[in-house]
């Protein structure tokens, strides 16, 4: 980040020189000052510029408990830039007619973030045709 | 000066600003909007933060600073900031893994707009650590005079007091916050268990290894306060009831929530009460 400023040794003598525990540290800290600077250069050049793509896949492993039906979810974001309130909606549909249905907000989804959540439903998603689907977000 | 001196100085003076900048940055460090801040700012403005920063903390080490030694010189200053803004993203990055806000699952761009983004207050109060608490000079070995039973008393009456008093202007502002409940989700009995052992040794750090102001008055304290480890405990437990009271206050604690509710809550607010509370003890 900075270059090391040269020891101000024989210039203004009345304070302490820096013991070799103050440069030992300083030395360390630069390195890590350098390292999360580098890390952020890093990811400047390395930056996606592709519009988000919000996924949402449902998992076929239904979980019943005391009666209702617990259907797990992923949801993940495989483009370039973050997004803000992602709302999953799930709807289960019996004889093409909505029978149950939910919503989720999930608050940030960065790049390659993927975050995990469920739907409850009364009925048994497997007896109907149950669809997951993000229906929207917003930029931050 | 022998090298062992030498690192011990190094150390507290290391300490002594990492105190400074958890009794500046903690607020920060549990409030939900900075680390969403942290999870979609972009690398430019990352680096334009990390440049600001620097500049701040650089004019903050001309006057105030973090080592007992203070030299104003510019050169010193310089490398006083790069270590300050070091000291920040080290603790920081620290707090945020024991909350559970930086995982290995978190994605490089969010964990570094994180760590910028907290860390900025934190290296703030690091660079004016000296200012918070003014340190004592060169301390000296003094007689303790022998105190009565009363006197013994009144002291372990200031300290829980002064422990109290810090503890509540720190937690007062995170008790009504949604953090805690949001915190206390993700953390599991481990978790919790470390963050008590982080609240000790923070609070252990500002008063007893950082040399902040009436480090020499404090050995001589009495009451069942007397000894650094017994009043670190001692402290912690009175800044854990402080926490608790405060989140019933707000009522973010019933009656009728479970125990384990009860204990995590006061344990994620009992970080910030202690590091409140250790202050409180050094400001009597």
């Amino acid at each position: 980040m900075t270059s090391s400023p040269q020891s101000p040794q024989g210039k203004s003598s009345d304070k302490p020189q820096r013991t070799v525990a103050e440069w030992t540290t300083f030395g360390i800290a630069s390195g890590i000052l350098g390292a999360i600077a580098g890390l952020v250069i890093y990811a400047w050049a390395t930056e996606d510029a592709r519009p988000p793509v919000v996924e949402v896949q449902p998992s076929p492993e239904i979980r019943e408990a005391k009666g209702k039906f617990y259907v797990p979810f992923t949801v993940s974001n495989t483009g370039g830039e973050t997004v803000e309130s992602v709302q999953v909606i799930a709807e289960l549909r019996v004889n093409g007619q909505i029978e149950e249905s939910g919503d989720q907000h999930i608050d940030f989804l960065s790049d390659g973030e993927t975050q995990e959540g469920a739907f409850i439903f009364r009925r048994d998603p497997r007896q109907g045709n149950l669809t997951v689907r993000v229906a929207s977000y917003k930029l931050p | 000066m022998g090298l062992a001196k030498q690192w011990r100085t190094e150390l507290s003076d290391l300490l002594r600003g990492a105190s400074g900048g958890f009794l500046f940055g903690i607020p920060l460090l549990y409030t939900m909007e900075v680390w969403w801040i942290g999870s979609y700012i972009g690398p430019i403005r990352m680096l334009l933060a990390l440049v600001l920063m620097f500049g701040f903390i650089f004019f903050l080490n001309q006057t105030a600073g973090f080592r007992r030694t203070s030299d104003s010189r510019t050169a010193s200053a310089l490398i006083d900031s790069v270590e300050a803004i070091a000291i920040g993203i080290v603790c920081t990055g620290l707090v945020l893994a024991l909350l559970q806000e930086i995982t290995l699952q978190t994605p490089l761009h969010e964990v570094l707009g994180k760590l910028i983004y907290e860390g900025v207050p934190f290296s703030l109060g690091v660079a004016l650590a000296n200012q918070f608490l003014k340190g004592d000079e060169d301390p000296v070995e003094e007689t303790v005079p022998p105190v009565s039973k009363s006197q013994s008393l009144n002291a372990t009456l200031s300290d829980i007091s002064a422990t109290l008093i810090g503890a509540t202007i720190i937690a007062f502002n995170i008790a009504p916050t949604d953090e805690i409940p949001m915190l206390a989700s993700a953390a599991s009995a481990g978790w919790l268990l470390l963050i008590m052992a982080a609240s000790l040794l923070i609070s252990y750090c500002i008063v007893f290894a950082s040399g902040f102001t009436n480090y020499q008055q404090r050995r001589q304290q009495k009451g069942i306060f007397q000894r650094p480890l017994s009043e670190t405990i001692a402290s912690y437990l009175v800044s854990l009831i402080a926490a608790m009271v405060m989140l019933f206050f707000f009522q973010k604690l019933e009656f009728g929530d479970p125990w384990q509710v009860w204990l995590s809550y006061t344990i994620l607010l009992g970080l910030p009460a202690a590091v409140g509370g250790s202050a409180g003890r050094l400001a009597i």
